[in-house]
């Protein structure tokens, strides 16, 4: 064991003398988390709707005041020349037009005057729509009551915002933004750890390449001790990883996981085995320096993209998304996500089980592939 | 008593055999020369005998122990000095040495003060805090020594320690080893230069293709070719050189050309050199000088092989 710590002080010592090594292996993970956050943190639940009004009555403009009373809702009102902008540029999540004859409709009890304009989808348009129809559908049944008579309806209107409801509210955080934020970090954060780890496998090669692998194995030290120690100062940077990126969300950016530290340090810490042991896979199937760099590229960037770590699984085609369930990446993000979610580790057996496969077959191909190598670059 | 005793050594590459049923004893206090061209099988059988390769046949004692049964008691008494240089440009002087003498279980004061001896006895212990990359050829081959001998192992194993270095650095390696020889150390040095061996070695063995062909003391090698010598014979131009026709004269056991002399092997009683002479005149080839040598490790290895170091 102290051959062991030995060459781990020594690998240590060899790659934190290097600045490079040091940016990736430690800052890296806090562009990751302010790559997230520039993503996701400018994200508001507010919502700022335009308004253009062409009734001559005076409905619409009671009807744009219900909404401006609406929480986390607020209008503008705008003109029919920057409707296009407003939208497209997303300065407005929507934009509201009242047409003329809105009061008119709504006298007769047919209202159908009203336009939405929104490239947001369902998710914002939902929202205005079920405040928006549901007060005009008490204004139309007004109408439909006082049977276009315009009187009528004001006093009836009157009276219907006078009358007495006993409302409670509670307001619900929306913990959505803080749950993608962490989830996305965590994308950015595999994808350094798998580079990272690939970077502190590939000085076995390098010490192939500049002999001194050959020189350390004629001395007391086995090949098996030299990849323990490649192993341990791989997990060691890892976890460092893991802790600065948890750390740096929960303690200094406060934004809350929705998972308990440990239990994401837990997941973080499975997918480190998985890194290690992928990079081992990749040192073994190369035979150089060179080769080792190509095969990185072609496994860890694509495998990162298409397991959803830059950007929702669910945006991808559905084929992509069933590739994405043979990655371990996927999985590790599945089980954060589930974890968000309130399930427990007991009820997640099943994705830590494939984890772990995952973990224990990798180590399995890179042993064997080292085992079958039976010249002096021999590692096991 | 012997520090190493290899018995009927094989070692195949597929159908290649690198080492062929090699044999050989290596006495304590001894500076064992390998000599042998590239491809011989030097590397490979120090190979087998430092613990990176293994074997496919036969046996390996050192200290009376077999190699393959004790790894770690041997390797630990071993201080191997590869023929690349092994060292790690991204550690000083000091560390490079001082992390090698530590995989050896070194700690502490004794550490510290074998890693200075060692850096003092190869002439770097100004340079303790320079890194690699700041030094000559020469420096860093002896930093490659430095980083095989400051556990002070019972056997230090060379393998061509003076490629690609300068004169100087040469001639303080060479005394270097001589130091060592002297401080109580078995040396197996491997080499391609012909005089290096002849200088420093107190036995030599001879290996081609994988086989040790000769080995004993210098003067016990020599005695084995009493019956040819060699003649050199330095040309002004070497173009119009015949290599065949000189072969063809009765006697002439080989021909080889280096630059513009011509080195012709031929046996001892043979009374050639009328002829040899009439060749270069009849070619109308200028002489500039000729001279007859007695035998020695290169006649040596020509007799054996049939070729010369350098050409092999």
């Amino acid at each position: 064991m102290k051959d062991i710590l030995w060459l781990i002080k020594k690998t240590l010592r060899t790659t934190f003398r290097k600045k490079g090594n040091i940016l990736l292996y430690l800052v890296a993970p806090i562009g990751a988390i302010l790559i997230a956050l520039l993503a996701y943190g400018g994200q508001t639940t507010d919502m700022k709707f335009g308004v253009i009004n062409h009734d001559a009555g005076n409905m619409a403009e009671e009807t744009i005041a219900f909404l401006g009373s609406i929480d986390h809702f607020k209008t503008v009102e705008i003109s029919d020349n920057d409707v296009s902008k407003a939208v497209t540029s997303r300065e407005m999540d929507g934009v509201i037009t009242f047409q003329e004859g809105y009061t008119e409709g709504l006298l007769k009890g047919e209202p159908d005057a009203v336009h939405l304009t929104s490239i947001k989808g369902d998710q914002v348009t939902a929202f205005v729509k079920s405040y928006l129809y549901q007060y005009i559908d008490h204004l139309a049944t007004l109408g439909m009551a006082a049977d276009g008579n315009a009187d009528l309806f004001n006093k009836m209107y009157e009276d219907y915002q006078q009358s007495e409801f006993q409302l409670t509210t509670t307001t619900l955080t929306d913990a959505s933004t803080n749950k993608n934020l962490t989830i996305s970090a965590i994308g950015f954060l595999i994808m350094i750890m798998m580079m990272s780890a690939a970077t502190l496998s590939e000085i076995i090669l390098a010490e192939k390449e500049n002999r001194t692998y050959f020189r350390l194995l004629s001395t007391p030290i086995t090949a098996r001790k030299y990849i323990i120690s490649n192993i341990i100062v791989n997990m060691i940077v890892m976890f460092i990883q893991v802790t600065i990126t948890l750390m740096l969300l929960t303690y200094v950016f406060h934004i809350d996981l929705n998972i308990p530290f440990g239990k994401a340090f837990i997941v973080m810490a499975i997918f480190s085995v998985i890194s290690v042991g992928v990079s081992l896979v990749l040192v073994a199937f190369s035979n150089s320096r060179g080769a080792f760099s190509a095969l990185m590229n072609l496994v860890i960037m694509p495998t990162v993209m298409l397991s959803g770590c830059f950007w929702p699984v669910e945006v991808m085609p559905e084929v992509v998304q069933k590739i994405s369930k043979f990655l371990p990446q996927r999985w590790t993000l599945d089980t954060l996500e589930a974890l968000q979610a309130g399930s427990t580790f007991s009820s997640l057996y099943l994705n830590l089980c494939i984890l772990f496969a995952f973990a224990i077959a990798f180590f399995l191909i890179a042993i064997y592939k080292f085992s079958r190598n039976n010249d002096t670059k021999s590692f096991i | 008593m012997n520090i190493l005793e290899i018995k009927h050594l094989t070692k195949k590459f597929g159908d290649f055999i690198a080492v062929d049923d090699m044999s050989l004893t290596v006495g304590e206090g001894e500076i064992f020369g390998f000599l042998g061209s590239n491809g011989a099988g030097k590397s490979t059988t120090i190979n087998m005998i430092s613990g990176l390769l293994r074997k496919n046949n036969g046996s390996i004692k050192m200290l009376g122990k077999e190699t393959n049964k004790h790894p770690i008691f041997i390797k630990k008494h071993i201080g191997l000095v590869p023929q690349e240089l092994a060292i790690y440009e991204d550690l000083t002087a000091y560390e490079n040495v001082s992390f090698f003498a530590g995989l050896y279980g070194l700690r502490g004061e004794k550490l510290r003060s074998r890693t200075i001896e060692a850096l003092e006895f190869v002439g770097l212990a100004e340079k303790h805090k320079s890194y690699p990359k700041s030094f000559s050829g020469g420096m860093k081959r002896r930093l490659n020594i430095a980083c095989a001998i400051a556990h002070q192992p019972k056997l230090i194993i060379m393998d061509e320690p003076t490629v690609g270095i300068d004169p100087q650095s040469r001639k303080y390696i060479l005394q270097s080893v001589q130091k060592l020889n002297e401080m109580g150390c078995t040396i197996i040095y491997t080499s391609h230069y012909m005089e290096e061996v002849e200088e420093i070695c107190t036995k030599i063995a001879i290996i081609d293709h994988g086989k040790i062909i000769a080995d004993g003391t210098k003067e016990q090698l020599k005695s084995l070719i009493t019956d040819s010598k060699l003649i050199y014979i330095d040309v002004k131009d070497t173009d119009h050189v015949d290599i065949d026709a000189i072969k063809a004269i009765p006697g002439v056991a080989n021909v080889t050309l280096a630059e513009n002399t011509i080195q012709i092997h031929t046996e001892l009683g043979a009374n050639n050199l009328n002829q040899i002479i009439s060749y270069f005149i009849e070619n109308k080839i200028e002489i500039r000088t000729l001279d007859e040598k007695e035998p020695n490790l290169e006649t040596v290895f020509l007799t054996l092989t049939g070729r010369t170091l350098r050409d092999a």
